[in-house]
């Protein structure tokens, strides 16, 4: 008995061990293979893109595009893997030495990575496919740039304006008239965007805000950028110092305070904090809580999708100035395509961006992310059949010499973070903004050179 | 050459071993001794390190948001791991009763336990909404006319994030649970005998009987809350004005935003030695008031 039992254990044994082992086999064999759908003869170069969603589906119809015409007879395929926190990925991958062949980044990536040699120069490479500074508009040409050197070229930007509802402006057009503004008009000094919020205010028994007519905090994406509308900028790129003290930084911190100070600090955060997610109807412009808002080009894809009752019913406006004469201030602000140091197929990636950055190419998937073109030439179809109906005025913006872009400084994750403490401590009122732009000045100053100085003595130990 | 059985044991033991034994010295026990260098270099993880002594500790004595991450992550602690403690052990007493459905009512406490990490912060993100969340709409029903801002509000920030931590006791209940079905039936009925209240069984059977678990609890405890990350990363990014901003956040900003990995580095040994410090008190203190059944 016992020994009839021992055999039944052993061939349960061989029986266990063989359902694990075949299925192993067989998936060995025949299972699914990472790169089983590409062309085995082409090049494959690997491109990690951020976008997810309808925007990478987007971005796939000019990947497709390249794949099947230019790629095919160049023998060049893209693989397209759409990668959150890209960024952070592509950093280690870099420093792991498997980098993708293209990465989707952020403008505001490329000086730190350029700055710790992640990406490889493309100079070379643009000068032979003909893209020099005269195919960008000026500003996305220099965000491309860190050290007199090419690090990235532009996959899609867009700039800011103010957008206004039209429909809370002739709802209250009375009392608009009676403050002595027009409704049928966007403010076009800072001063009169606060006398069109001021009107525009709806607050209740209790001081609670029931429509804001503008708000510097909702969204505030831009908001360590509002110096460029008084005139003023933070970072002296000559001088490769901070200016936070400078009177018209310190004046624009001053205005995006006096809005706590008008409303009150805590309405205007708990207004804030009741407000809904940006991508979605609760958006405050698109659920008319607040009547308006600075924002990018993309805003009229997100109220076209999310809210298309709202199509006709709001318009842009350059975004207000300090003072009259000083027109047409923007922020740009773009996704670029790099080139991850130690990429195995530096010439083939960048046959796909160069391609990408042709007309066409570049019209077509800018249209489709509804944002505006970085090219210096563009053609009258792109105008006359973009998703945004103000993207004449968008387009103007970005050529105008009072657009700027993000300031070229490696440790900008750093100044951010320390900007975007303040502004939060401004604004509830905590401190001053001379106070607080005083006490990041030195310590931001400290760690840029900090961050120089350690460059300059690994270069040193390289050349030893 | 033939081996004896022990030997062929052994290399058998082992050779099933080396999987675990290989991922165990490549993934954990290089990267922490490595770790313990950079945190002597100027390192980004792009260039190779340069070796810079006692730099970043030097650094970081000096970087005012250390002491503010550090400030916060301590008072968190002080705020969270009590609390959460004292409600595991009242839960669990009270789930050790013989009441009908007590199993219904133990899988309720354990559930949230199970939803992920950021799935419970989207939740509480809307429980604390001041306009639409659940809770201001119950604190506006018994009459509060202007509920708190929750993570709009520095003041509130940090307790709405104690208050959200108290909704994972399931895990720690259930340790409780094991432990207080341990406790001998005798001693309580001695005290029965001895005429001692339901407080004062609490306070003299069940609390020493299960203070290895409490113990045990309270040194996960200790690493768990100076560990913070997860929902204060997606909740609130550290804010308002840094109030929520913790130490292992600030870690990870130096790490994979900063790409300073030295600093960072000498930030998460800083941690380890606040956490072994912290355990070893815990452990020192505990021949005062962990009693086993064994000794």
């Amino acid at each position: 008995m016992a020994s009839r039992f021992a055999h039944f254990v052993k061939g349960l044994r061989y029986l266990m061990a063989l359902l694990l082992i075949v299925p192993a086999v067989l998936l060995l064999a025949v299972g699914p293979r990472a790169g089983g759908a590409l062309p085995s003869d082409r090049v494959i170069v690997d491109y990690w893109e951020k976008w997810t969603g309808e925007e990478e589906a987007l971005l796939r119809q000019i990947v497709d595009l390249f794949n099947n015409t230019l790629g095919k007879e160049k023998g060049i395929y893209v693989r397209c893997l759409s990668t959150s926190s890209v960024n952070q990925k592509t950093l280690i991958s870099t420093a792991a030495g498997v980098p993708p062949d293209i990465a989707g980044l952020w403008d505001t990536n490329v000086a730190q990575f350029a700055a710790l040699d992640a990406l490889e120069p493309l100079d070379d490479l643009a000068a032979e496919y003909g893209i020099t500074a005269d195919t960008y508009k000026p500003v996305f040409w220099q965000t491309c740039r860190y050290d007199n050197k090419l690090y990235a070229l532009v996959s899609t930007p867009y700039d800011v304006a103010l957008h206004y509802n039209k429909k809370i402006f002739h709802d209250n057009a009375d009392r608009l008239r009676r403050a002595g503004l027009d409704p049928d008009r966007a403010p076009q000094t800072i001063a009169e965007l606060d006398a069109y919020a001021a009107a525009l205010d709806q607050i209740g028994p209790n001081g609670q805000i029931k429509l804001a007519g503008y708000l510097p905090l909702e969204p505030g994406w831009y908001i360590n950028y509002t110096c460029l509308w008084f005139d003023g900028s933070w970072w002296d790129d000559t001088a490769k110092r901070f200016t936070f003290t400078s009177p018209a930084v310190v004046a624009s911190f001053d205005w995006i305070q006096s809005y706590s100070r008008k409303l009150g600090k805590s309405a205007v955060s708990d207004f804030r904090s009741g407000l809904g997610n940006f991508d979605s109807p609760q958006n405050a412009f698109l659920a008319g809580t607040v009547a308006m808002v600075q924002q990018g080009t993309f805003l009229a894809n997100f109220i076209h999708n999310l809210k298309p009752s709202m199509d006709g019913q709001w318009a842009a406006a350059p975004f207000p100035s300090v003072r009259p004469g000083l027109n047409n201030v923007t922020y740009c602000n773009t996704d670029v395509f790099v080139i991850p140091r130690g990429a195995v197929h530096k010439r083939e990636a960048f046959e796909f961006i160069a391609f990408v950055n042709r007309q066409e190419n570049m019209e077509k998937l800018c249209n489709m992310h509804c944002k505006i073109s970085p090219l210096a030439k563009v053609s009258d179809d792109f105008l006359n059949h973009h998703k945004n109906p103000y993207i004449r005025l968008f387009e103007s913006l970005a050529q105008s010499p009072n657009a700027h872009a993000a300031a070229p400084v490696p440790i900008l994750p750093e100044v951010g973070e320390e900007l975007s403490n303040m502004v939060q401590r401004i604004a509830l009122l905590e401190i001053s903004p001379a106070a607080g732009l005083a006490d990041i000045q030195p310590r931001l100053q400290k760690k840029y050179d900090d961050f120089q100085a350690r460059q300059v003595r690994r270069r040193v130990m390289q050349t030893k | 050459m033939s081996l004896s059985t022990d030997q062929r044991n052994f290399y058998k033991g082992m050779a099933f071993l080396s999987p675990w034994l290989i991922g165990f010295t490549v993934f954990t026990v290089i990267p922490i001794v490595l770790s313990l260098y950079y945190s002597f270099c100027d390192y980004s993880l792009l260039q190779s390190p340069v070796y810079e002594g006692l730099g970043n500790y030097s650094t970081l004595v000096h970087d005012p948001i250390f002491w503010t991450v550090l400030k916060n992550t301590v008072i968190y602690a002080l705020m969270a791991l009590p609390l959460g403690m004292v409600l595991a052990i009242v839960v669990a007493i009270l789930l050790n009763a013989k009441i009908a459905g007590v199993t219904i009512y133990r899988t309720v406490i354990f559930l949230p336990s199970l939803v992920p990490a950021v799935a419970s912060a989207m939740l509480w993100l809307w429980l604390f909404n001041s306009k639409l969340g659940l809770i201001n709409n119950a604190l506006r029903g018994l009459g509060m006319a202007n509920p708190p801002g929750w993570l709009s509000n520095p003041t509130w920030a940090m307790p709405a994030l104690v208050l959200m931590s108290a909704w994972g006791i399931g895990n720690t209940v259930i340790i409780y649970l094991a432990g207080l079905q341990d406790v001998p039936r005798e001693l309580y009925e001695a005290a029965d005998i001895d005429g001692a209240t339901p407080l004062r069984k609490i306070w003299h059977v069940t609390l020493p009987c299960i203070s290895p678990v409490i113990f045990f609890n309270l040194i996960m405890g200790i690493i768990g809350t100076l560990q913070v990350f997860g929902a204060p990363f997606i909740m609130t990014g550290g804010g308002p004005a840094r109030s929520t901003y913790f130490y292992t956040m600030y870690l990870y900003d130096n790490a994979f935003v900063n790409l300073k990995m030295g600093y960072a580095s000498a930030m998460a040994w800083v941690q380890l030695l606040i956490v072994l410090l912290l355990t070893a008190l815990a452990a020192w203190s505990s021949k005062h008031w962990v009693h086993y059944s064994g000794k």
